[in-house]
């Protein structure tokens, strides 16, 4: 399965580049999300949506961390599991420099309330996504094996391309004004967005990468399988009862969610089970936390949905979704991938590979940690108590850790620099 | 994981094997600590000694193997990047393994100081986490291209080849 991934770190195939473009790009949206959350802190209790600071801080998490991870985790792990290399280097590179800039104009015209802005950085920050999804899906075609992989992948597909049209429909209705029910609307784009693009992809990759952490056989596929397709029945009906605004199909869309969820759980388990990796470190503390905030956030949806204390649990369900189940999976991610990525490119004939113990800044990573894991009970504290202060010193001490995220990326790349340019060693006096 | 094959199912055995070896390695390593020299006369530092000696040897008749009969073959067959990418590890981790197999049979003569010790935890640690490694991408890469590129015929041959290789 790894072998186009070896070969690809060598230099065949994909340079180290591309995939280190997307992940940079992650640890710094990550810590301007927590920044922006620190100033946003009091719209956060009883937000429901709008544009604003809320809004920015948001879609930093979601298009700035976890699209940006998901699109250079697929880019570095879709030819592993395909078998097939992907079809232009160039084209990737051309995906981030469409996507970056126009999430940067998106996020700044959301936070100003600038329709223009929002207009030309999403049509932008899309004709990225759309290509990343082009790229995918020519890759993605004739697979026949990994089937567990490739279906999450094609459903994440399928959500972009969705997403994608809810959410340049909504930008233009912030101008136009022609939506019946713009919340309605907007929540279907988060759900898509979140659980069916990010997600989807998020799980299944999950697949690939757990297993290779733990060192574990492959899973059975089956169960992952029905998961993905129950996924996407959920995200159908989701979709459904949120822009029609029928209540009994939202219910329903979480309960198939929770099945997705508990078959996916289930396998997650087993192969847990058979790890030959006894020790796994802080990484997977974020990973099991993300398997706990994954359901969690589905049940919290539910009763947003049924209508009980929409202000506080509609919030709450947004929070638990982006800050608990996808930034948790994807830090967690991010600190194994990569110093294995690292250590990959650093063969080369006639230098020592290097350790991947020597990359890793193990206070820096448990420092976030720790602040993640408060970040997320006092900002989660803050939403059910409606106290904005609460939510801002939440807001802080995740902000500490992404700081500390960032210098543990830092720390990885210089000293894998260092590694690869070693400085000459000053002449011997005779 | 791509045991499919009679070469692949036996590698992935020694695979399993060896990474045992190297938790157990590991776990003693990390209680001890560096400072503090273990009694090579104890019989469980003498059981773990003799087998560093046994790992080191399987390194040596594993890697062997491979680069004489596997890497040619997969060569041949296109897979140049991968081939080069873990004969360059090869070349990292055996002489590693067997200048730890030489600190071993001198301390089951002579035990540890505390200098012996210090060098031969360090380089034990790294011995481990470099090998775990390397049977990651082996488990995740050269199984998956046998799985692919060796016809039936050729994995009997090299099954049989593998088997008959004299244990150390």
């Amino acid at each position: 399965m790894f072998r186009d991934f070896l070969a690809g770190a060598t230099g065949r195939l994909l340079p180290a580049s591309v995939p280190f473009r997307f992940f940079g790009a992650a640890v710094i949206f990550h810590l301007l999300g927590w920044a922006t959350l620190v100033f946003a802190a009091d719209d956060l209790p009883g937000f429901l949506g709008g544009p604003g600071l809320v809004l920015a801080a948001l879609h930093m998490m979601t298009l700035g961390v976890a699209a940006m991870t998901a699109m250079g985790a697929a880019f570095q792990l879709l030819p592993v599991a395909t078998k097939r290399p992907l079809r232009s280097v160039g084209a990737c590179k051309l995906a981030f420099w469409l996507f970056l800039p126009g999430l940067l104009l998106l996020l700044w015209g959301m936070a100003e309330d600038h329709t223009s802005a929002m207009d030309a950085g999403g049509s932008l920050a899309v004709s990225g996504l759309l290509l990343f999804a082009l790229l995918v899906a020519d890759n993605l075609r004739q697979v026949k094996d990994m089937r567990v992989v490739t279906e999450h992948v094609w459903v994440a597909l399928a959500s972009l391309v969705l997403l994608v049209v809810l959410g340049l429909v909504l930008v233009a209705d912030f101008s136009l004004g022609f939506l019946e029910d713009h919340q309605g609307v907007a929540l279907a784009h988060a759900v898509i967005a979140a659980y069916g693009f990010m997600g989807m992809m998020a799980l299944g990759f999950s697949y690939i990468l757990v297993p290779m952490f733990t060192l574990a056989p492959q899973p059975d596929g089956r169960l992952g399988r029905r998961s993905a397709w129950l996924a996407a029945a959920a995200l159908l009906l989701s979709l459904a009862g949120l822009v029609h605004g029928i209540a009994p199909l939202l219910w329903l869309a979480g309960l198939a969610g929770l099945g997705a969820v508990g078959l996916h759980l289930w396998t997650m388990a087993r192969i847990m089970k058979g790890r030959m990796k006894k020790a796994l470190g802080d990484s997977f503390r974020l990973i099991r936390l993300a398997w706990v905030m994954l359901p969690l956030s589905l049940i919290v949806g539910l009763a947003a949905a049924s209508g009980l204390a929409v202000d506080r649990s509609g919030p709450l369900f947004g929070f638990l979704l982006v800050f608990g189940w996808l930034l948790s999976m994807l830090t967690g991610v991010l600190q194994r991938i990569l110093p294995f990525l690292g250590s990959m490119v650093s063969v080369r004939p006639g230098i020592k590979p290097v350790l991947m113990s020597k990359l890793i800044a193990p206070g820096a990573l448990r420092a976030h940690m720790v602040c993640h894991f408060a970040a997320l009970a006092l900002v989660a504290t803050g939403i059910v108590g409606a106290q904005g202060l609460v939510v801002r010193l939440g807001a802080v001490v995740g902000l500490a850790g992404a700081l500390a995220f960032a210098g543990f990326a830092a720390n990885l790349w210089y000293k894998l620099s260092r590694h690869m340019n070693p400085r000459p060693q000053p002449a011997e006096n005779t | 994981m791509f045991s499919q094959t009679q070469i692949g199912a036996l590698l992935h055995e020694e695979h399993l094997q060896t990474i045992g070896a190297l938790q157990r390695l590991e776990e003693f390593l990390a209680k001890q600590g560096s400072k503090r020299q273990p009694d090579a006369a104890q019989p469980e530092v003498r059981k773990l000694l003799e087998a560093m000696l046994a790992l080191a040897a399987e390194v040596d008749r594993h890697y062997g193997f491979e680069e004489e009969h596997l890497f040619t073959l997969l060569s041949n067959a296109g897979e140049v990047g991968m081939v080069g990418l873990l004969t360059d590890e090869h070349a990292v981790i055996k002489p590693l393994a067997g200048e730890l197999a030489g600190q071993a049979r001198t301390a089951l003569q002579t035990g540890f100081s505390a200098e012996t010790w210090r060098v031969f935890h360090g380089q034990g640690m790294e011995l481990c986490e470099r090998e775990i490694f390397h049977i990651q991408k082996e488990e995740m890469g050269l199984l998956a291209a046998i799985s692919m590129l060796v016809e039936p015929d050729e994995d009997a041959r090299l099954a049989e080849l593998y088997r008959n290789l004299p244990k150390h």
